[in-house]
């Protein structure tokens, strides 16, 4: 799998239609994971920079970042090149920290002197400031000046933090982070047994590389976990920062404390254009992190997971603006809001936050939850598994666990591990066509009255063994559309996780865009690598 | 994408292929028989709720070759309806005809006119007219009753086919045609006829029961008014659980239904809870343009015998690991330690009420908590008058300033809201067409209690609904019964809810202090929200009668 940008992908729709069947096994392989940077002692600056927009915008901003290397990154410059911490990007670095430790940030302001003061705010968290000048929440950094906030990290979980300094205008700017704390102990059954089957490699497939930050979210045995994505949410005016930069422009030079040498931008009426996760907008949310193409937004947005496996959710609602986070495919069960696990009043050992179909971000909160995906209920085989067949995979037993799922050791390097048994070789369709059988309850149509999606597999189907099963007697006959997950490489069941405010799905007025993105639930035949 | 000017570009952007429909090709999809329900005669109602369905593979001497089919205790049935993808005109409160991309009925047509599902079972849905539907209909005809799928026919090519092959002793070219020659092929001209302009706000009310297969037909007629446009549509169901991908609706994920085409949804109904449907086509565009419906699922308590006590039912619903949610110490064997399903939200209640079956309810909840006597779905949504004109002509559309102006409760704002039956609206047409078929009024006899099925599918802001008098009660949030997995119920009462586009939640009014003659309001306090766009008075508000 070779990397691909994303927006590339979506441009060459365009110009290569004929071309798209010669270039099916093209598939994005921007796989997210939740990168950041490791303390416990950390020296950031902020600075201004522009961020690019899908649009082909570019737009003044302010960010927290790095003026020396820090301790370490997570996951390491091993398992994810590009790693880096630039002098400013948005979101601010996510802070890795262990729970317990004692935490110390630097942040010197390198914002432009009519900027003002600038500063840090660690909710959640019992903060001791020094060296900064006393400001209306927290002390603060004046301009070239720094400051140091010294805390214990007692909660584990996904925190945000931001600036307390004229917070409208500079969150705004871009001033926010994530901090993630990981629990100085994660609980025994995390880890034994090990059954994260994706790290033994499906049949054909290479064994997986590991990008949790830990085991467990917290150190509850509920809260045990595969795979781990950050999603960032703010929006974006960008009259606020055109008349920013205006401003700046105009007092360069000027000293601090002169008369005028200050920002007078009103943030009122607000109308925000640019909708983004981690940053970025739709599509640029599905490249890569460490993008070179977005040198201040190193963070990307863009979950694949495989069916049965626990992933985290770290959400975070970083603007001005609520925006309802609606994930297709399954609930997210909440564990913790602001690191503050959510456990039943009557029996610590079970969870009692909501299970959601639509995670709301409010401004400031952090919510951790809990997503799978088994397509248990489908009520036919998602696998298209076939016992007529001469294909060896079509022919994958499925040995129910105590749940109803094929989960034993014999199936640990099984593509079809975590199936749904009750369904196993159960008929979709009521016609045989390819290597798939009939006899199920329903007529699939004529493909020429659809339009098939970029993301479309190429048929009702998981992985490539099944698609290509099922396209056709006469072999692989891909869709003509369907290039960023290819029905013989990828063949993902793609769900779209997104804004239901459906007018944040869009970049300064254009659709698609904004606060979107793919979410893929892969077959194990299809290695999942999360280390771009 | 209804600007000719952006309209290349977004095409290309969301890497859409456009390939042409060459024929109609509509038909619809309601099987009387299937693996899941094998016997066609149980599949017109509901059967009782006494046991988990028990399941033998169809290769005994060799299970692992082939698959579960049912070997007793068959539960649920098959769900039938199919559905336009158009558009269409409302009634706004304030007097004014709002152009909508919509959704219509093209089954069920009397059922949704009188502000039911328009969900049918295969022996209603597989009738056919008798008669000449007309454009307008049920709107344009007296006592109209009907309510089998719209263009429904015998597939005359296939029954003469089988004639011949019969009298030559030759294969059958249609071997599973039935008598009634009735196998899903459609008259394109009854469906453009009756399809044409029959949009509807809400969309099509849809109920299914836990268990059931369903099968929606989505037949896409055209956009009347926007013949620039060639839009597809889908239909996506909102907050179902393990959800496809092929089958979610989302055009850049799957297949997207050109005009002239029909495309049918099939789902072995998800776990009972109040969800919502809408089109995922540019969703900013086609949801603010109106199509967004209701859907709710029903749960299999309601089927549990009155001599049955709601606790041993939830206890059999562990038999089949499809509809399990164990929790530590729930007294079912084998025992377990911590609950098994991380997402599953209806475990064995803590608190054993010892209450029997025999009610409705919003959610197998084991206790009788959820019981209510009448329901109501009510869908909040919002219009931008500007956005509307704007997409009933040929001018690019903004995304970031829309402002809705009209509030909406079931497509209504107050005082529609009250006004009993169906709304009608003329057209571009010059037909009247029910256009609003749902009031949002609350009806409960005193003593009773009433379950709001509240959803929200706005797509520009939050939207707050407040109860001035009676409580509300919040039992079940995304369509999700709220309570722990230990089994303690975590209901909260309130005299307002919050809900962002996207989200929905259930509330019971209980009417049990009430007296006859009582009346309340729900509205909002958002206070600039109780307008009809320019009317300084209306909009998200309706009343509660206590009866
Ligand atoms: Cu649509």
């Amino acid at each position: 799998m070779r990397p691909m940008n994303m927006k590339n992908v979506l441009l060459k729709t365009r110009l290569l239609l004929a071309a798209i069947v010669a270039v099916a096994s093209l598939s994005a392989t921007a796989h997210a994971a939740a990168p950041g940077i490791t303390g416990p002692n950390f020296t950031l600056t902020a600075q201004p920079a522009y961020l690019t927009q899908p649009d082909g915008q570019a737009i003044y901003s302010w960010g927290y970042g790095c003026t020396r290397t820090p301790a370490g990154f997570k996951p390491s410059a091993t398992l994810m090149p590009g790693t880096a911490c630039p002098t400013m990007q948005v979101p601010g670095p996510t802070l890795i920290v262990t729970q317990g430790q004692s935490v110390s940030i630097t942040l010197t302001n390198q914002l432009p002197t009519a900027a003002g003061n600038t500063s840090i705010l660690f909710p959640g968290f019992n903060v001791t400031p020094a060296g900064g000048v006393a400001g209306l929440l927290t002390e603060e950094a004046i301009p070239g000046g720094t400051v140091t906030y010294n805390f214990v990290a007692s909660t584990p979980g996904t925190h945000s933090y931001y600036s307390g300094t004229q917070s409208d205008l500079q969150i705004e700017m871009g001033l926010y982070g994530a901090i993630i704390v990981v629990p100085s102990s994660a609980p025994a059954v995390c880890t034994s047994p090990a059954i994260r089957s994706n790290l033994y490699g499906a049949a054909g497939a290479n064994p997986e590389t590991d990008f949790r930050l830990a085991t467990a979210a917290y150190n509850h045995a509920k809260t045990c976990y595969d795979r781990e994505y950050l999603f960032q949410f703010a929006e974006m005016d960008p009259n606020i920062h055109n008349q920013a930069l205006a401003q700046v422009t105009a007092r360069t030079g000027c000293v601090t404390g002169a008369p005028g040498c200050s920002l007078e931008v009103p943030t009122e009426p607000y109308h925000p254009a640019y909708f983004l996760i981690n940053g970025r907008s739709m599509p640029d949310d599905m490249d890569a992190n460490y993008s070179p193409m977005y040198p201040h937004q190193p963070y990307n947005g863009n979950p694949h997971m495989h069916p049965g496996e626990n992933v985290l959710l770290r959400i975070i609602g970083q603007g001005r603006w609520q925006h309802p986070f609606h994930e297709h495919a399954n609930h997210v069960r909440i564990l913790a809001r602001d690191g503050n696990l959510i456990l039943s009043s009557t029996d610590p050992t079970s969870l009692a936050g909501p299970a959601l179909f639509t995670t709301t971000t409010t401004p400031g909160v952090a919510m951790d939850g809990i997503f799978y995906y088994t397509g248990r209920g489908l009520n036919w085989d998602m696998y298209g598994h076939n016992p007529a067949s001469t294909d060896t995979s079509a022919k994958l037993t499925c040995t129910p666990d105590a749940n109803g799922y094929n989960t034993g050791p014999a199936a640990y390097s099984a593509i079809n591990y975590f199936e749904w048994c009750q369904d196993h070789n159960k008929p979709l369709q009521a016609a045989p066509f390819g290597d798939v059988a009939g006899g199920g309850p329903v007529t699939l149509p004529d493909a020429n009255i659809f339009t098939n999606g970029a993301w479309y597999g190429g048929s009702p189907y998981l992985g490539p063994d099944a698609t290509v099963r099922a396209t056709g007697p006469t072999g692989v006959t891909p869709p003509s559309g369907t290039i960023a997950n290819s029905p013989g490489g990828e063949a993902g069941f793609a769900f779209m996780w997104h804004s239901h405010n459906e007018r944040e799905i869009t970049t300064n007025n254009a659709f698609p865009g904004g606060m979107m993105m793919m979410m893929l639930i892969d077959s194990r035949e299809f290695t999942i690598d999360e280390s771009n | 994408m209804s600007s000719k000017i952006v309209g290349t570009f977004v095409l290309a952007l969301i890497g859409v292929a456009v390939q042409q429909a060459t024929a109609q090709s509509f038909r619809v999809q309601c099987p009387a028989s299937t693996i899941t329900h094998p016997t066609a005669a149980n599949n017109n109602s509901e059967p009782a709720y006494t046991a988990a369905t028990t399941f033998v593979s169809t290769n005994p001497s060799a299970p692992a070759n082939g698959y579960l089919v049912p070997s007793a205790h068959v539960n649920g049935a098959i769900k039938c309806q199919q559905i336009s993808g158009g558009d269409g005109y409302a009634s706004m409160g304030d007097g004014t005809q709002t152009y909508m991309f919509s959704f219509g009925p093209l089954s069920g047509l009397a059922d949704i006119a009188s502000g039911n599902p328009g969900t049918e079972f295969p022996n209603t849905f597989n009738t056919t007219y008798p008669g000449t539907l007309v454009p307008g209909d049920p709107a344009t005809t007296p006592g109209f009753t009907f309510n089998g799928a719209v263009g429904l026919t015998p597939d005359l090519d296939c029954v003469s086919g089988n004639t011949i092959a019969t009298a030559a002793g030759s294969a059958l070219p249609c071997p599973n045609l039935p008598a009634s020659g009735l196998d899903g092929h459609v008259d394109p001209r009854a469906i453009m006829d009756v399809g044409v302009m029959n949009g509807n706000i809400p969309a099509p009310l849809m109920a299914i029961d836990e268990d059931d297969e369903y099968f929606l037909t989505l037949t896409n007629v055209g956009m009347i008014m926007r013949p620039d446009l060639f839009e597809q549509h889908t239909v996506h169901f909102h907050g179902y659980p393990n959800a496809s991908a092929f089958y979610d609706g989302v055009p850049d994920a799957s297949v997207a239904i050109n005009i002239g085409g029909s495309f049918t949804y099939y789902y072995l109904a998800p776990d009972a809870g109040t969800y919502f449907w809408h089109c995922h086509i540019t969703p900013p565009e086609h949801l603010q343009m109106g199509m967004v419906g209701q859907i709710y699922v029903r749960p299999r308590q309601n089927r549990v015998p009155a001599t049955t006590s709601l606790y041993s039912a939830l206890q059999v619903q562990q038999v089949d690991l499809r509809t399990a949610c164990r929790r530590p110490n729930d007294g079912v064997t084998p025992a377990v330690t911590s609950a098994t399903d991380i997402l599953c939200t209806n475990p064995l209640p803590a608190v054993q009420t010892g209450l029997n079956g025999g009610g409705k309810y919003a959610y197998n909840d084991g206790d009788g908590s959820t019981r209510y006597d009448v329901e109501y779905p009510i869908q909040i949504h919002g219009f931008d008058p500007n956005f509307h004109f704007v997409g009933m002509t040929f001018n690019p559309e903004g995304f970031a300033d829309m402002k809705d102006k009209y509030f909406l409760l079931n497509g209504r704002s107050y005082p529609d809201t009250v006004t009993p039956g169906s709304m009608e609206t003329e057209s571009a047409d010059s037909v009247k067409h029910f256009s609003q078929p749902l009031p949002a009024i609350i009806n409960i006899t005193h003593g009773q209690k009433a379950l709001l099925r509240i959803s929200d599918l706005d797509v520009t802001e939050y939207q707050t609904l407040a109860s001035l008098g009676i409580p509300m009660q919040v039992v079940g949030y995304n369509a999700k019964l709220l309570r722990d997995q230990a089994g303690n119920n975590l209901y909260y009462t309130t005299n307002s809810i919050t809900l962002a586009g996207g989200e929905s939640l259930d509330v019971i009014l209980d009417a049990t202090n009430n007296t006859t003659g009582q009346v309340f309001y729900l509205f909002t306090p958002q206070l600039d929200h109780l307008s009809n766009d320019a009317e300084n008075f209306g909009g998200l508000m309706t009343e509660v009668h206590i009866n």
